[in-house]
């Protein structure tokens, strides 16, 4: 398929190139290519090679392999000794559309012949042969007694002669070939068998303003290193490169040591402003706002050569290096250049920094604050409940009404009573102080005993504690204090106003696993759903509240059920039994 | 010769009462008892007492409800409680008569005694409706004290009080107007009762309203210097308090 494509190709290009031979302006095209197709330029040429393998080996001469052939620009193709490698053909350059250059570093002799199509008229064509800048061949008409007709694959007949074999190793061959009616079109084609020298780099300079306009500073025959110094007034950096008869086969490039990125490219040496033993030197112009920032670059000069990836070569690296120059160029800017990306990245770096350390400090300061809060928060709650709990736990109210009672008794020569309520008062009052954190179901029992009698002295109600049988009294224990303030609410909002038609009835239950409390009065009840329940019950909530965070592992259910009938309180202990 | 009415939800606080009356406070005649607010208004009106022994907490209503719902009130009022900080500060306040639970019989005595020779009983009635102006307000918030004196009751605006001075069992009170009052109560109670107003305890002998206060004087260990150019003294154990509380103002 893409054989096919290519033979198109290469047919279309035959049939719009201007040219009037056939000659090989293909290879001009070819190589043009060569750069964007290169897979494409190899098989192009195969192609090619195996149409001239078969005309030419009638041909053959020893030491030169005529089976190989090679484009060599203009209408010319070359046969190099048979054991050359590294042969680096045909070459095009920017802005010299009809100089080919092709080097040979490993070649002893050269074969080259020339191709003309059957409707050109060859009389008119000229051709000069230099070796070493010396000609051999001055605007020599072609042989025609010598033409062949060869053929180059296709029907197509083509008339060729051979230009002569030369010695190359170490010299120059170039061909200049023209009509004498397109007497400026020259095909130039350069057979370089002597290495191509290194370019050198004979000075910068920095052009800056001045009051007239510009100036220049020179640093002249550089070493590898070279400081230069930018200020707001400097704008352009001038390279200087040796003058050479193939100035236009190298190519410039600058490349930023940090990152490795080539900032520029140049393939155009201009010429002017500087000479040199009469001649004007090579120079490239590169504006100050490549180098976007201080720091060490490096000026590439080498060879416009496809090194490697072509078909008979073989290059190394190192190989290439001894065709290439470095500099390095260490450049100071007084004021930094950033490209927008750049800058963009640092501000968003920045940005974000801030941005971050400010979510930082401000996560963890809320953080801080939460958990300072939250501890201070939990220890008020505790010390709060605790004071609370002593307060809930036996009223002062309660407390000197008591005595009070007391002292009616013994005011009223009840002395046993006296005593007895004296010692109950004693015992709640222990209990009190004792802030146990526990105590037992009987204990607790007791103590509500005691606290219900104190209280039947004020206001001379009914009571029962009763509790299932299957329970054991003495081995359970629950919190200290867990049913007081809701006993005391019975009293003092359920049966304070019934007098002696009052009645609380407190239950100890087993529930399966769960032990369920009671407190039931026959009091005119509240409304469960208000928010100002008594002091007495929030505090129970709260005291639930912290219960629940400190028994994790069992719940502390609260349900009051109440009617103007009466209340029925239950606290349920899950898995407690 | 005192006819009284006592008043207390307990029945046994009233028996108590009673008993003590009898054996005590033979001059006092228990004309009545009542056990609830309605109760005890109904009686009041009822037998106009000399003296009315009125309980403060009494189920979900309060002795002063009692005071409230009667139009006239000519009669003596010793309250009697077992804890009411709040009613007790008004009550002070008003500087009224109160007992605590378990009674006193010492301070019984006493309380009827003085209201047996309360002569002008138009200072208890203004006592009673000042008392009942206080109990409107929130705590902190009392902007009148009623002042004791031997032949009248002085009410004066706690702004207006530059400092108080101990004198034995006695308190002089020093007014802006430069007025001074001695009333028989001792400093520590005044302190008490205005210190939730403000008042700075400075040394054991001197309660001074921080609104006088020119500056700290650092001579000494420390005086206040008062608008007024006198020369206060701080005691050591005060001198923080003092010192961070003037710093809030």
């Amino acid at each position: 398929m893409a054989f096919q494509i290519l033979r198109k190709t290469i047919h279309l290009l035959f049939q719009t190139t201007s040219s009037l031979f056939y000659g090989f302006s293909f290879a001009i095209i070819a190589s043009s290519l060569m750069k964007i197709k290169l897979d494409i330029m190899k098989k192009i040429i195969f192609i090619f090679l195996s149409l001239i393998i078969v005309l030419s080996t009638a041909n053959a001469q020893k030491g030169i392999n005529f089976s190989r052939k090679y484009p060599a620009g203009g209408k010319l193709l070359m046969c190099v000794d048979s054991s050359a490698k590294n042969v680096f053909y045909a070459h095009v350059f920017p802005n010299q559309p009809h100089t080919f250059f092709s080097y040979l570093p490993e070649v002893n002799k050269v074969s080259i012949q020339i191709y003309f199509r059957k409707d050109i008229n060859v009389h008119s064509y000229r051709y000069t042969i230099l070796a070493d800048n010396k000609p051999i061949a001055v605007n020599k008409p072609i042989d025609i007694a010598q033409l062949k007709d060869v053929t180059a694959g296709d029907e197509e007949i083509f008339s060729s002669t051979s230009l002569g074999i030369f010695s190359i190793k170490g010299k120059i061959i170039t061909t200049l070939i023209y009509s004498i009616e397109k007497p400026q079109d020259i095909d130039k084609s350069v057979f370089y068998g002597k290495p191509i020298p290194r370019a050198k780099i004979q000075g910068f300079s920095k052009r800056f303003k001045t009051d007239k306009g510009v100036d220049y500073k020179w640093i002249t025959h550089p070493k590898g290193r070279t400081n230069l110094t930018f200020t707001n007034k400097d704008d352009e950096l001038t390279i200087v490169k040796d003058k050479s008869d193939i100035d236009y086969l190298y190519y410039t490039t600058i490349k930023d040591k940090q990152s490795n990125k080539i900032i520029f490219e140049s393939t155009v040496w201009q010429y002017g402003g500087l000479v040199e033993e009469h001649e004007f030197l090579p120079n490239i112009k590169v504006d100050k706002n490549v180098f976007k920032k201080s720091g060490d670059y490096e000026i590439i000069i080498q060879p416009l050569i496809k090194w490697t990836g072509c078909l008979d070569c073989d290059f190394s690296q190192k190989d290439i290096e001894k065709y290439t120059t470095r500099y390095t160029l260490s450049i100071t800017l007084d004021e930094e250049n950033y490209t927008r990306k750049e800058l963009l990245i640092y501000t968003l770096i920045v940005a974000f920094s801030i941005g971050f350390i400010f979510l930082a400090i401000l996560y963890f300061n809320k953080k801080r604050n939460k958990k300072k809060l939250a501890e201070n928060e939990q220890q008020k709650n505790i010390a709060k409940l605790q004071l609370n709990s002593i307060r809930s736990q036996l009223n002062p109210h309660f407390l000197f009404n008591a005595l009070s009672g007391i002292q009616n008794l013994m005011n009223k020569n009840e002395v046993d009573n006296a005593n007895k309520y004296l010692s109950k008062f004693a015992r709640l009052t222990r209990n009190v102080l004792d802030d146990k954190e526990l105590i037992g179901l009987s204990q607790e029992k007791a103590l509500l005993d005691d606290y219900l009698q104190m209280e039947q002295l004020r206001f001379g109600f009914k009571y029962k504690i009763n509790h299932s049988q299957d329970l054991e009294l003495d081995n359970i224990e629950i919190p200290s204090m867990l049913l007081q303030p809701f006993v005391e609410n019975a009293v003092k909002h359920g049966i304070s106003q019934k007098a002696t038609n009052g009645e609380i009835i407190i239950t100890f239950v087993k529930h399966a696993n769960n032990l369920v409390l009671t407190v039931t009065d026959n009091g005119n009840g509240f409304d469960t759903e208000k928010k100002n329940k008594g002091l007495g019950l929030s505090l129970s909530d709260s005291r639930i509240e912290l219960l629940n965070s400190i028994y994790k592992e069992n719940r502390f259910i609260l349900a009051i059920q109440s009617t103007t009938m009466g209340t029925k309180l239950s606290l349920t202990l899950t898995d407690w039994l | 010769m005192m006819r009284a009415v006592l008043i207390d939800d307990e029945i046994s606080n009233l028996e108590n009462l009673r008993t003590l009356l009898q054996k005590y406070c033979p001059q006092v005649t228990i004309i009545a008892t009542a056990q609830n607010v309605s109760d005890a208004v109904n009686t009041i009106e009822k037998y106009l007492p000399d003296l009315v022994f009125l309980d403060i907490q009494m189920g979900k209503q309060t002795g002063f409800d009692v005071l409230k719902l009667l139009p006239t009130r000519n009669f003596e009022v010793i309250f009697v409680t077992a804890y009411d900080q709040y009613g007790i500060q008004a009550i002070k306040f008003a500087a009224l008569d109160y007992l605590l639970k378990p009674i006193d019989i010492e301070e019984l005595m006493n309380a009827v005694n003085k209201a047996e020779h309360k002569s002008a009983t138009q200072i208890q009635i203004s006592q009673l409706d000042f008392l009942l102006q206080q109990l409107k307000k929130p705590e902190t918030n009392m902007s009148k004290i009623a002042l004791q004196m031997q032949s009248e009751i002085r009410y004066v605006t706690l702004s207006e009080i530059i400092r108080c001075e101990a004198d034995n069992t006695y308190t002089h009170f020093f007014i802006s107007s430069g007025e001074k009052i001695l009333v028989s109560k001792s400093l520590k109670e005044y302190a008490d009762l205005l210190r939730p107003s403000g008042f700075l305890r400075t040394h054991q002998s001197h309660l001074v309203n921080p609104k006088y206060v020119k500056s700290w004087l650092k001579e000494d260990g420390g005086v206040l210097l008062l608008i007024s150019g006198e020369k206060i003294p701080i005691s050591k154990p005060n001198k923080d308090t003092v010192k961070q509380a003037l710093q809030q103002l």
